[in-house]
């Protein structure tokens, strides 16, 4: 394979687990636009960690999960009280705290950016992309998941059968962060250098636009997605400045078309179906 | 009459310095192609520079193979667009170095793209040259593959920053800056600060840095509060897009104090936002540039940009547009005089070539003079602090980047 299709492999893989990341905290019906931020925050630990403490990236790649779900978890619980519009724009507002805390953070240098990270494979990015989609999609055809659909359909209702909506919805913030974090210190790793402008609002619109296009509905939607955004505007390139209008446009035909998303349910079980057949 | 004899004294005088550098050194070539690589934002928020840059390369290509090509061997430029993502441009690099088999890339613009553009032109062995990163350190980093026909920020204020506290006795600046572009914010926040510090001029607002974000149309709050300061003089450390966007809320408010800032401000676009205020940065191509040399190459490129739909009437070739037509002039002088074949079995040994041409260059004949490059990968070059002044730049001081600001310029 050649070292253009390899890269273009690894961004792939860096999307799908920012995309899972908005995928599980939308799943419970919440719309996150800081996960960019939290993207942001593992690539800077995963990177200090390597870098300055010399650990290996898996336990570097761990520890900031864990760091930022903690953070994640923190921002889950005055996530309660908003929802919708009002905690799309919280979320962003998170997000945007992050960069602009990365911006002033000079230790890690600040709007000069951080340097040093070693350059990790293909293979590896796929093996942790690869891994947590799979996680999702166990825990999608597990009771969990049913408990997650009922909160997001109907929250109280959900309540009123005894379940935590609480527990959830904040474990869900929590287990988003993680991905996004994992992705970050992927990223980090992938192009050796990170600058907080890397960690922008643009970033978390890029994670939700491929679940969305993907399918919003199913984890699978989040790999079907992030290939659509890496590899559209690669097989555009023909039509040189116009390559990111004609890729708006088909975006918004594909929508109108399938406003699900391109994968959804009824569409896999279909699929699968006729694979038996 | 006088201008259509201009017109052809202009392009005669160019097709001969090309015809210099194409005839000059021995034949080694054999290919029946030689394939060079750029990568150039053509959509995204640098988009204007990309696009001219895109023309200025075509023009360079058509150039040099209306004068015979390189050795006899068609020159192509494979130019491809990063939209300004960083991201973009190293799948760039990979496809130019791994799939079109470019013997050296020019590009990319940003230091945002060149840094992690680099790393990846080291890992496959390429030259990569960028036309506009002039972040601190960004090829030092990334030796011995990377290369930069631009001086560092740092450099440059050291002789802006004098030139400006002399022209307008200033004494106090406030200082804004974009904090979403890489350059901007190191130059607004670290090189600046210092610079003043060094020559004395007190930066009002040194505890509360005023701030903004690329693609942010409303900056009269900053303004507001550099208005209450009252400084002698405003730092803005911008790309020239987004000062456009600060300069004209300082007219609109009244603030008629001078600018200065870095290579980033340059641009015919900014001198038309409030001809009334001053701006001084550093620049190593003008438009309005005296000498045979860049204004036959002004006169060349001026109509091809205006043929490109969806730029200003007024659209004028920029640095950036001079520093990868350099560039490309110089990976062709490299070809000619390095003995590179352009033979797909002996790619690694011409790309090495190319790299060893580069580091051991000196006294390449640039638009603005001689060219060279330091150890860091930087360029070694005559600059110029221009001040804009009734629509266009004039240049104040003329320095130079090599480390005793005398040799190789």
């Amino acid at each position: 394979m050649s070292m253009y299709y390899a890269g273009i492999l690894s961004d792939i893989g860096i999307l799908l687990l920012g995309a899972l990341s908005v995928y599980i905290i939308l799943a419970t019906g919440q719309l996150s636009l800081g996960n960019a931020g939290f993207m942001g925050i593992g690539a800077y630990i995963t990177s200090w960690l390597t870098v300055e403490a010399g650990l290996p990236i898996t336990v570097a790649l761990v520890i900031a999960a864990l760091v930022s779900g903690a953070i994640g978890v923190a921002v889950g619980f005055p996530a309660l009280r908003l929802k919708g519009i009002y905690l799309a724009m919280a979320t962003l507002g998170f997000g945007e705290v992050v960069r602009s805390f990365l911006l002033n953070f000079a230790a890690m240098g600040g709007p000069e950016g951080f340097h040093g990270m070693h350059h990790i494979s293909t293979g590896y990015i796929w093996t942790w992309a690869v891994s947590v989609l799979v996680l999702v999609m166990l825990i999608e055809a597990s009771p969990i998941w049913l408990e997650i659909r009922a909160v997001r359909d109907d929250e109280t209702a959900a309540g009123l059968v005894g379940l935590n909506a609480t527990e959830i919805k904040v474990g869900a913030f929590g287990c988003g962060a993680a991905v996004a974090a994992i992705a970050g210190g992927l990223f980090a790793h992938h192009h050796v250098y990170i600058e907080p402008g890397n960690f922008s609002f643009e970033r978390s619109v890029d994670l939700v636009l491929a679940v969305i296009l993907g399918g919003s509905t199913v984890a699978s939607g989040a790999l079907a997605g992030a290939v659509m955004l890496v590899i559209l505007p690669e097989y555009l390139r023909f039509l040189a400045e116009w390559r990111f209008a004609a890729f708006g446009a088909l975006l918004i035909a594909m929508l109108l078309v399938r406003r699900q998303g391109l994968l959804d349910r009824a569409l896999l079980r279909f699929a699968w179906r006729g694979s038996r057949a | 009459m006088t201008s259509s004899l201009t017109k052809v004294l202009g392009a005669a005088g160019l097709a001969a310095a090309l015809s210099g550098i194409i005839a000059s050194g021995p034949v080694h070539a054999a290919s029946a192609e030689i394939v060079l690589g750029a990568i150039v934002p053509s959509s995204g928020p640098f988009a204007e520079w990309g696009r001219t840059n895109t023309a200025t390369l075509q023009m360079l290509e058509k150039q040099v193979n209306d004068a015979g090509g390189v050795n006899g061997a068609k020159l192509r430029i494979v130019i491809l667009d990063d939209a300004t993502k960083p991201a973009q441009a190293t799948n760039d690099l990979r496809k130019l170095a791994g799939d079109d088999h470019v013997l050296a890339v020019a590009g990319p613009l940003t230091s945002s793209a060149a840094e992690v553009t680099f790393p990846v032109a080291n890992e496959m062995k390429v030259v990569a040259t960028s036309q506009a990163s002039s972040k601190p350190g960004v090829a030092k980093n990334n030796r011995p593959w990377a290369f930069r026909n631009t001086i560092d920020e740092s450099v440059l204020g050291r002789a802006t920053v004098p030139y400006y506290k002399k022209a307008f006795n200033i004494k106090s600046v406030a200082i804004i800056f974009d904090a979403k572009d890489a350059t901007a914010a190191t130059v607004g926040s670290k090189i600046m600060p210092g610079l003043m510090k060094e020559n004395g001029i007190e930066v009002l607002n040194a505890n509360d840095p005023l701030s903004f974000n690329t693609g942010d149309l409303d900056v009269s709050a900053q303004v507001t509060k550099i208005k209450a300061l009252n400084p002698d003089g405003v730092v803005v450390s911008a790309d020239y897009s987004q000062a456009v966007t600060v300069i004209r809320e300082m007219k609109r408010q009244g603030v008629i104090k001078p600018v200065v800032g870095s290579t980033q401000l340059i641009s015919s676009a900014i001198l038309k936002a409030a001809p009334e205020i001053p701006i001084v940065a550093p620049a190593t191509f003008y438009a309005s540039m005296p000498g045979d040399k860049p204004q036959t190459f002004v006169k060349e490129l001026t109509p091809l940009l205006h043929k490109i739909s969806g730029l200003p009437a007024e659209i004028e070739p920029s640095m950036y547009d001079a520093n990868i037509y350099e560039i490309g002039s110089i990976y062709i002088d490299a070809i000619k005089k390095a003995g590179v074949t352009g033979k797909p079995e002996d790619l690694e040994a011409d790309r090495t070539k190319i790299r060893d041409y580069m580091t051991k260059l000196s006294g390449f004949p640039g638009l603005g003079g001689p060219i060279a490059f330091n150890q860091d990968g930087d360029a070694i070059k005559a600059f110029y602090i221009v001040q804009g002044q009734n629509g266009a730049w004039e240049s104040k001081v003329r320095g130079c980047s090599a480390p005793d600001g005398k040799h190789g310029c």
